[in-house]
C-alpha cells in the first residue's frame, strides 16, 4: 500500500485560481512566496545563513542567501513556475537545478537568457522570467487551445501559404513567439580581456576522476590547467554524503597543493588542432568573462555524466524533477523540493535521491524502474503536480516526482577531437568510441565519460591517466624542444613512450528507459514532443539529421546534452531500428554558450598614422580615413593647393605608401615573376613603373620599384594593397619557391615618405640637398638617387612623377621625417612652398590620367583594359598572370568579345558638369531600350583645365577617340561627353615632369 | 545521342498528386492524426532518363523543374547523405538580387522572383522574409562599390540604393552610425525585396513536389564513378565522350544524363567523367547564438567587416563570414572565425556583447575563379554541371534548377544562364561578380 493514498483530496494540489505554489500570478507577475521551503542548515549546503541577499523577482522582492543560485533562492521562496514553453507557452519549473537546467533560463537586468539554475545570487539582481507572459495572452491560449490538434512540429511549413499578402502578418505573430529575452542594443559595452595559455594538461571536469588526474599529473611535473563548470570542485561528490564530500575536499585540497591552476565556473568550450583550446572563465570576480586561448600538449577530458530526462506524458510539469536536480537543491541549498514524492530510480543516484529526500522529512514512494514498473503520467492542475500514475496502474498524490532513467556521456570535446560516440546497450549509454587514441594519444577521457566504478576505482583511473597525460605531455615538450635547437640547447633524451596501461572502467548494467508507453516531451527547450518526432519520421524525415531539421529538437539552449539521445531513442523505436543505428547529431562547439563580448576580447586593429601627423593636424587638415591610415585629405583648399603645385612647389605626406625592401642574389628573379614587364636590365640608380596581376590576369597592384645595388630593391605598392601585396609575395615565396635566396621586409613604417612635387621642387631640393647631383642630366626622370636631406644620412630620392609634375619622392628614415618636412617648408618659404593633401594629388593625377587600382579597375579588370599592352613583356620567362595576359593580346580576334572594357578619359560635353563617379555609360539597343556599355570610374573638376574630367570603363568598341557616350546621371538625367584620345587631359607628352 | 524526351514547356507548370495537401484547415481535420511521408520511400532502379547527383537544393530544384515544367519524370536524385545535408542546410538563408553586373542582376531578380512564390508553388510554406537588405560601406572605396551596384541595378529594375547613417539608423536602430568605430559607417546599399528564407524547408519543398511528380529520392547513395564511352581521355572519358550511367555505393545505374549539383565536391564528381573544373572549395564559416527578442529588422551585410548576420523568426542571430583563405573539405572550423566574428559583430553593435554565441559549423564552397557558377552543358555529351556556385548558390537555387532543367529538356541553353558556360574560361569571358560577392550575402 502507498504510504501517499490514492484518494483525491490526500495530496498537496491547491486550489484553483489560489496560485499556490506558483510564483507567477495571473495579473501581475510579482512573486507570491506562499510556501517557503528552506530547511534548517543542514550539512554540506553551501550557502551563508549569515550574508542574505535581496534580489527582485518579476518586479517584487526576495530574498535567498550567499552560495544561493538565481534558481535555488527563488525555490526556496516556494516558486515553482520559473518560465513558459516555447510554443505551447505551459509552465515549466526545476528541472536539473544546473548550467543545463531548460526552464529557469531567465532575464538578469539587460543580460537575456541567464542559466539561473547556475548563475550565483547577488545582491540587487532584477530577476525576471522570459517568455512568461507574452504580451499576446490571447494568441497564446488561442493557440495553445489548437495547440493539441494542429501545432505539431512543423506546422508552420503546412499552413500561411495562402493568400500570399496575408503571410507578412502572420510571420509578425510567429515571430512573437521567438523564445529567449531582450538583448537592448543600447547597453553598454564591457571590456573583456584574453589569454594565453600553455599548459601540459588541461583536464576539463573536476569532479574525482578530473581532480585525480590533475593532481597526479602534476606530481609528476606538468603544468596543469583543471577547468570545472560549476562553481566549486567535487563533481557528483559535493551533493553526496559525508564521506563523499569530504573525498572531494581532500582531493581539491590536493589539487592546490599541487600547484595546479584551478578555474571554477569555466568550461573548455572547444577543442581544435593539436589541442588548441577555448576555455571560457565566466563573469566573475576576476571581471567580464575571459576567453583563455590555451594550447594543451595533453588534454584530459573529464566531463561527467548528465542525467536524461524521461519521456512520458506530463514530464515537462513543475514538480517532475532529474534525480540530480532534487539532490542539488536538497543538499547544496537546503531546499526541500516538495513534501510527498515518488521517486522512480533505475540506479543508484536516484536510490540516493529517494534516501535523502526521505532524511529531509520528504514522504517518498520509491518506485525501482529496474523491476519494469515505469511512470505513465504526471497530472495536475496549473502548472503544479499533482498525482503520478504508474504503468500498473497506481494512482499516486504526490507534488513532487523524481526520475533516475539514466544519463548522457557529453563527449563533444571528444568527438572534436574525432573520436566518434559508440551505443552501448547493456549499459544504454554512448560511450567514446576509442578513448585515448585520438591524435596519437594526447587526448584523454576519464572518469563517467569512459565508465563506472567504485569512488576508489573511479579515482584510481583518474590517476592513471594523469600520470599517462604528463608522460604523454613530457614527450611532446622534449619534441618541441628540439624542434627550436637554435634558440637553446636541448639536455637530454627523448623521454620513453609511455603505453596506456590503465585498467579500463567498467561499465554498469543499466536498463534502456527513454519514453514511457505514453508521449511526453522531448525537448523541453523546443517544445518537441515523442509524439512529434514519431510523426516526422512516418512522414519522411527517416535520419536523425533530417528530424531534428524538421522539428527542431536538440536545437534549443542545452544543445542536446539533455535531449539528444532521446531523442534518438524515439527515432530508432519509431523507425523501427536501433540506437546505434540512428546514431547522434554531430556535436559543435562551443560546448557551452560563449558570450559575444568574451570572444570578441579588445580590437587588435590599430589606427595608423605617420610620423608628421601632428604637423598635420597643426596645419589644419581636414583628416580621412584610407584603410587603417589617418591622412590629410587636404589643408583647406585642394583646388588651390593643386595650383600651387603646378605653379610653385608642395609637398605632400605618401608615408602609407608601402614599401619593401627586396635583397638577395635571386631578389631579380622574384621583380619578373611578381611583375608583368621585364627587371632583368633595370641599371642600379634606376626606378621602372610595374604592374602585377593575378593568376587570372586581373590588376593587382601597380608602383614603382628601384634598384640599389646589384641584390638590392626598394619597391613601392600602392598604399591600400600594401599589407596584401606583402602576403602574395610571402605567398610566392615560401610556397612556389622556398629555394631562392631572396628577403622581402615591410619598410613602410620605417620611412616617411614625402612627395616634392611642382616646377620649383628642384630648386627646393637643391637647398637641402648636397651630396647628390640633382641637376637634370645627373639625375633623371625615373632615377633612384641615396643622400642626404637636410643633414639626415640614408635618404632614397626617386625621381617620378604622378602629378605630372617634375618630382622628388624622399623616403627619410621615420624618425626624422617631421624635421626634412619642416625644414622643406623652411627652405622654400619663398618658393611659395605648401603642403598639399590627398585630393589634390587624386585631382593631380585624374589631370595626368593615371589609373588608380582598385578604383579605375575592378576585380575583372585585366590589364589590357587599362591600356596596358605596352608594359607585359610575353618575351620573357614565365610571370604571374602570363597564360590569361598573353590569351588577351594574341588571341584571335573572334575570340574576344567586344564587351571587354578599356579604360578611357572621358570629357562632359558640359564642361562645368562633373558626373558622379561610377555613373554608368549606357547605349541604345536595337529594340529602343538603353544598355549599360559602362561607367565612370573617376570624376573630378580640374582647376588647372578648368573644365570636368573623367576617367571611364567603356566596351571595347565604345572606346575610340571623339566618341560620343551617355552617361545617365544619378538621378536619370542624360548627359553627353566625348572619348579623348590621351589618357592624359593635362600635359599627354610629360614634357612637365621630365623637365 | 540525349535520349530525354522533349516536350515544350507547358503553359501552367504540373502540379503534383500529393499524397496529402497542406493548408491551415487539414491542419485542423488531420489534428493528432500523422501526415503521409513528405517524399515516397522507391527502391533504386538500373535505369533513368535523368539522374541528378546531389540532394541539394539545386539538384532538387533542377529535378522539380523538369518534372513540372518539362514533363520528365523519370528522374533519380542521388545524394551520398540525407536531403540538404550539404551547403543547402549550412547556409545562412539570405535571399537578394543586388548584384554588380547585369547578368548577375538579372539571374537573381528571376531567382527571387520564384522565391518569392515558392510556398504557393510548392505548397510548402518556405517562409521568405522579406526584411530589406543592408550592405555596410566603410570607407569611401566601399561606398563607390554601393553607388554602382545601385546604379546598375536600377537600371535593371531592382529596388535597390544608396542610405546615409541617418535612414540606417532608422531602419537598423541597433546599429552603431556614430563616429566611434574604428571603421565608421559611411553609408549602407539599401536592397528592400532581399531578405532570409528557412532554408531546409526550401530542400523539403522541392523534394515533396518534386516526389508528387513522380520523381525518386535515394538518401545514402554515393556516386562513385561516372561511365562515359568516346571520350578523348583515358577509359573513353573526358570532352566528346557520351555518359551512360553512374556506379553507386548501391550499385548501377544507366542514364543518358548526368546533372552535377553537388557544390564543395563538384570539382570530384566532374573528374569522375573526364572533365576537369576550375573550381577550389573552401570551407565557409557561420554561428548562431541563443535567441532573443526581435530587434533586427533587416539583413545587415559589411563587407569590410567579413560579417553578415541576420536575426532569424526563432530569435536567433545567424552570422556568416567569407571563405576561408585555405583550400580544404574540412569543416572542423575555428576559433579564430568565431573571435573575428564576433569583435566584427561589437563593431557594428557594440550593445550586442551579452549575447552568447550557441553553435558554429562549416559549409563548403565551390569557388571559381570569376565568382560566378558554371552551369550547363558540358564537353561531355549528357553530362551537366551546376556547380561554382561559391558562396550564394542558395539564393540562385530556383532560377538555376529551372534555367538549366529548360537546358537539359529543350537541349539549348536559355539566354539567362548563357554568360555561365564552363567554356567562357577557355574563351576569356569571365563575369565579374567578385565587388558584389567578396562577402556579398
Amino acid at each position: 500500500m502507498s504510504p501517499l493514498g490514492s484518494g483525491p483530496g490526500s495530496g498537496p494540489g491547491q486550489a484553483p485560481g489560489s496560485g499556490s505554489g506558483t510564483c507567477l500570478r495571473r495579473n501581475d507577475d510579482r512573486v507570491v512566496p506562499m510556501s517557503p521551503s528552506r530547511l534548517p542548515a543542514r550539512p554540506g549546503e553551501v550557502i551563508d545563513r549569515e550574508r542574505p541577499l535581496t534580489f527582485t523577482w518579476n518586479g517584487g522582492a526576495v530574498t535567498g542567501f550567499a552560495g544561493d543560485t538565481i534558481a535555488s533562492a527563488l525555490a526556496a521562496s516556494g516558486c515553482t513556475v520559473f518560465s513558459r514553453s516555447m510554443k505551447y507557452h505551459r509552465p515549466r519549473g526545476i528541472l536539473t537545478a544546473d548550467f543545463w537546467d531548460p526552464n529557469t533560463l531567465v532575464q538578469v537586468g539587460d543580460e537575456p537568457n541567464v542559466r539561473g539554475g547556475h548563475r550565483l545570487l547577488e545582491a540587487g539582481m532584477a530577476v525576471s522570467a522570459q517568455n512568461a507572459w507574452p504580451s499576446l495572452r490571447w494568441d497564446a491560449k488561442a493557440l495553445t487551445a489548437l495547440g493539441g490538434r494542429a501545432l505539431s512540429a512543423g506546422f508552420y511549413y503546412k499552413t500561411f501559404m495562402r493568400p500570399r499578402w496575408l503571410w507578412p502578418a502572420y510571420e509578425k505573430v510567429l515571430a512573437r513567439f521567438a523564445p529567449g529575452g531582450v538583448i537592448d542594443p543600447a547597453s553598454a559595452p564591457r571590456r573583456h580581456d584574453k589569454r594565453y595559455a600553455h599548459p601540459d594538461v588541461v583536464v576539463a571536469g573536476g569532479g574525482p576522476a578530473g581532480l585525480a588526474a590533475a593532481v597526479a599529473a602534476a606530481r609528476e611535473g606538468a603544468g596543469v590547467l583543471l577547468v570545472e563548470h560549476e562553481h566549486s570542485l567535487g563533481g557528483h561528490l559535493r551533493w553526496g554524503t559525508k564521506s563523499e564530500r569530504s573525498m572531494a575536499a581532500a582531493l581539491a585540497g590536493a589539487a592546490e597543493a599541487a600547484g595546479v591552476e584551478i578555474l571554477t565556473d569555466a568550461t573548455v568550450a572547444g577543442r581544435w588542432e593539436d589541442n588548441w583550446l577555448a576555455v571560457v572563465e565566466r563573469d566573475g570576480a576576476g571581471g567580464p568573462e575571459r576567453l583563455i586561448k590555451a594550447r594543451a600538449k595533453v588534454l584530459v577530458v573529464a566531463a561527467g555524466l548528465i542525467e536524461r530526462p524521461y519521456v512520458f506524458a506530463g514530464n515537462d510539469r513543475p514538480g517532475v524533477m532529474l534525480s540530480g536536480g532534487a539532490r542539488r537543491l536538497l543538499n547544496l541549498w537546503s531546499v526541500r523540493p516538495g513534501s510527498r514524492a515518488v521517486v522512480w530510480s533505475a540506479n543508484a543516484a536516484g536510490d540516493a535521491a529517494a534516501a535523502d529526500l526521505e532524511a529531509a522529512g520528504v514522504v517518498v514512494e520509491h518506485v525501482d524502474a529496474r523491476t519494469g514498473r515505469t511512470v505513465t503520467a504526471a497530472e495536475g492542475r496549473r502548472g503544479a503536480l499533482e498525482r503520478v500514475v504508474l504503468s500498473d496502474g497506481t494512482r499516486l498524490e504526490v507534488d513532487l516526482l523524481v526520475t533516475a532513467a539514466g544519463w548522457t556521456a557529453p563527449t563533444s570535446l571528444l568527438n572534436m577531437a574525432g573520436v566518434r560516440p559508440r551505443y552501448d546497450p547493456a549499459a544504454a549509454r554512448f560511450f567514446p568510441a576509442e578513448p585515448g587514441t585520438a591524435e596519437a594519444g594526447t587526448v584523454l577521457s576519464t572518469g563517467g565519460i569512459s565508465g563506472d566504478g567504485s569512488l576508489d576505482e573511479l579515482v584510481g583511473h583518474g590517476e592513471a591517466t594523469g600520470r599517462l597525460a604528463a608522460a604523454r605531455a613530457a614527450t611532446l615538450a622534449h619534441r618541441l624542444r628540439v624542434a627550436t635547437a637554435w634558440a637553446a640547447p636541448v639536455d637530454g633524451p627523448e623521454p620513453p613512450e609511455v603505453p596506456d596501461e590503465r585498467t579500463p572502467l567498467g561499465r554498469d548494467p543499466h536498463p534502456e528507459l527513454y519514453r514511457s508507453s505514453t508521449d511526453g516531451i522531448v525537448d523541453l527547450s523546443e517544445d518537441v514532443g515523442s509524439r512529434d518526432l514519431r510523426h516526422a519520421a512516418a512522414e519522411g524525415f527517416d535520419s536523425v539529421e533530417l528530424v531534428k531539421r524538421w522539428t527542431t529538437a536538440t536545437m534549443g539552449s542545452a544543445q542536446g546534452k539533455l535531449e539528444t539521445v532521446n531523442t534518438v531513442a524515439v527515432l530508432a523505436e519509431a523507425t523501427g531500428s536501433t540506437i546505434s543505428e540512428v546514431g547522434t547529431t554531430t556535436w559543435r562547439p562551443p560546448f557551452a554558450p560563449v558570450t559575444l563580448g568574451a570572444l570578441a576580447g579588445r580590437m587588435f586593429e590599430p589606427l595608423r598614422i605617420s610620423s608628421l601627423h601632428d604637423l598635420h593636424v597643426a596645419a589644419g587638415m581636414t583628416p580621412i580615413q584610407a584603410g587603417q591610415w589617418i591622412r590629410p585629405e587636404h589643408y583647406g583648399d585642394p583646388a588651390a593647393e593643386v595650383c600651387n603645385v603646378r605653379a610653385n612647389v608642395g609637398i605632400i605626406d605618401v608615408s602609407p605608401l608601402g614599401k619593401l625592401d627586396i635583397r638577395g642574389p635571386d631578389a631579380t628573379d622574384l621583380l619578373s615573376l611578381l611583375y608583368v614587364n621585364k627587371w632583368r636590365r633595370l641599371a642600379i640608380g634606376a626606378v621602372r613603373y610595374g604592374v602585377m596581376c593575378a593568376e587570372d590576369g586581373v590588376i593587382l597592384d601597380d608602383g614603382v620599384t628601384g634598384r640599389l645595388g646589384e641584390e638590392h630593391y626598394l619597391m613601392s605598392t600602392t598604399s591600400s594593397g600594401s599589407g596584401a601585396m606583402e602576403v602574395w609575395i610571402q605567398n610566392w615565396l615560401q610556397t612556389e619557391h622556398p629555394d631562392w635566396r631572396v628577403r622581402v621586409t615591410p619598410v613602410t613604417d620605417a620611412y616617411t615618405s614625402i612627395n616634392v612635387a611642382g616646377p620649383r621642387s628642384r630648386v627646393l631640393l637643391g637647398r637641402l640637398v648636397d651630396d647628390v647631383d640633382l641637376g637634370p642630366e645627373a639625375f633623371k626622370y625615373m632615377q633612384v638617387r641615396r643622400g642626404t636631406v637636410a643633414g639626415v644620412a640614408g635618404c632614397v630620392m626617386w625621381r617620378i612623377g604622378f602629378t605630372g609634375e617634375l618630382s622628388y619622392e624622399l623616403h627619410v628614415p621615420a624618425g626624422y621625417g617631421p624635421h626634412v618636412w619642416q625644414a622643406l617648408l623652411a627652405a622654400g618659404a619663398d618658393l611659395g612652398v605648401a603642403p598639399f593633401g590627398l585630393e589634390a594629388q587624386r585631382i593631380m593625377r585624374l589631370e595626368k590620367g593615371h589609373f588608380i587600382v582598385g578604383q579605375d579597375t575592378d576585380a575583372l579588370t585585366k590589364a589590357p583594359t587599362a591600356g596596358l599592352e605596352w608594359l607585359i613583356k610575353l618575351d620573357k620567362e614565365d610571370f604571374c598572370g602570363r597564360p590569361e595576359l598573353q590569351w588577351a593580346l594574341e588571341g584571335e580576334p573572334g575570340d574576344a568579345p567586344d564587351a571587354v572594357p578599356r579604360l578611357v578619359a572621358v570629357q562632359p560635353t558640359d564642361p562645368s558638369y562633373v558626373p558622379p563617379e561610377v555613373c554608368q555609360i549606357v547605349a541604345a539597343t536595337p529594340d529602343g531600350k538603353e544598355r549599360i556599355i559602362g561607367r565612370i570610374t573617376s570624376s573630378r573638376f580640374s582647376p588647372t583645365l578648368e573644365r570636368s574630367i573623367c576617367l571611364a570603363q567603356v566596351e571595347a568598341v565604345h572606346a575610340g577617340p571623339d566618341t560620343e557616350l551617355t552617361i545617365v546621371d544619378i538621378t536619370g538625367r542624360r548627359h553627353t561627353a566625348t572619348v579623348m584620345l590621351h589618357h592624359a587631359h593635362f600635359d599627354p607628352e610629360g614634357e612637365r615632369l621630365r623637365a | 545521342m540525349v535520349q530525354v524526351p522533349r516536350s515544350n514547356p507547358r503553359r501552367r507548370p504540373r502540379r503534383g498528386r500529393y499524397p496529402a495537401r497542406y493548408s491551415a484547415a487539414a491542419l485542423l481535420r488531420r489534428g493528432k492524426a500523422p501526415w503521409p511521408p513528405i517524399w515516397r520511400s522507391t527502391e533504386l532502379r538500373d535505369t533513368y532518363d535523368i539522374v541528378v547527383v546531389g540532394g541539394g537544393v539545386h539538384g532538387l530544384a533542377t529535378a522539380y523543374y523538369l518534372a513540372s515544367n518539362w514533363g520528365i519524370t523519370n528522374v533519380a536524385v542521388l545524394d551520398k547523405g540525407y536531403l540538404g545535408g550539404g551547403g543547402s542546410g549550412r547556409n545562412t538563408a539570405i535571399v537578394r538580387s543586388n548584384y554588380l553586373t547585369p547578368d548577375g542582376v538579372a539571374f537573381y531578380d528571376r531567382s527571387v522572383r520564384l522565391y518569392e512564390r515558392l510556398a504557393v508553388d510548392l505548397n510548402l510554406n518556405v517562409m521568405f522574409s522579406r526584411r530589406g537588405h543592408l550592405t555596410l560601406a566603410h570607407s569611401d572605396g566601399a561606398l563607390r562599390t554601393m553607388r554602382w551596384r545601385a546604379e546598375v541595378n536600377k537600371h535593371q529594375g531592382v529596388d535597390s540604393e544608396v542610405i546615409g547613417p541617418a535612414e540606417i539608423k532608422r531602419l537598423v536602430p541597433a546599429l552603431d552610425v556614430s563616429e566611434a568605430p574604428r571603421h565608421p559607417i559611411l553609408g549602407a546599399l539599401h536592397h528592400p525585396p532581399g531578405g532570409i528564407i528557412r532554408h531546409d524547408a526550401v530542400v523539403w519543398g522541392y523534394a515533396r513536389a518534386a516526389a508528387a511528380l513522380g520523381v525518386e529520392m535515394h538518401q545514402n547513395t554515393e556516386v562513385l564513378d561516372i561511365d562515359v564511352a568516346g571520350g578523348s581521355g583515358p577509359d573513353g572519358k573526358g570532352p566528346g565522350g557520351q555518359v551512360t550511367g553512374v556506379r553507386t555505393s548501391r550499385g548501377e545505374v544507366s542514364a543518358p544524363v548526368v546533372v552535377n549539383c553537388t557544390a564543395g565536391w563538384a570539382s570530384l564528381i566532374a573528374a569522375m567523367a573526364g572533365l576537369r573544373l576550375p573550381i577550389s572549395t573552401h570551407p565557409l564559416q557561420a554561428a548562431v547564438t541563443e535567441p532573443v527578442k526581435m530587434f533586427l529588422p533587416a539583413v545587415v551585410v559589411s563587407g569590410s567587416l567579413h560579417v553578415y548576420v541576420s536575426q532569424t523568426d526563432r530569435g536567433e542571430l545567424v552570422f556568416g563570414a567569407a571563405v576561408d583563405p585555405l583550400a580544404t573539405y574540412d569543416t572542423g572550423g575555428s576559433l579564430a572565425f568565431a573571435e573575428e566574428l564576433a569583435g566584427h559583430v561589437l563593431q557594428l553593435m557594440p550593445g550586442l556583447g551579452r549575447m552568447r554565441l550557441l553553435r558554429q559549423w562549416s559549409g563548403l564552397c565551390d569557388m571559381t575563379p570569376d565568382y560566378s557558377p558554371i552551369i550547363g552543358a558540358t564537353d561531355v555529351a549528357g553530362f551537366f554541371c551546376d556547380v561554382g556556385w561559391g558562396t550564394y548558390g542558395f539564393k540562385a537555387a530556383p532560377v538555376a534548377g529551372e534555367q538549366l532543367a529548360a537546358c537539359i529538356a529543350s537541349g539549348e541553353t536559355p539566354d539567362l544562364i548563357e554568360p555561365f558556360a564552363l567554356n567562357r574560361f577557355a574563351e576569356g569571358r569571365l563575369v565579374g561578380e567578385k565587388g558584389a560577392a567578396a562577402v556579398g550575402h
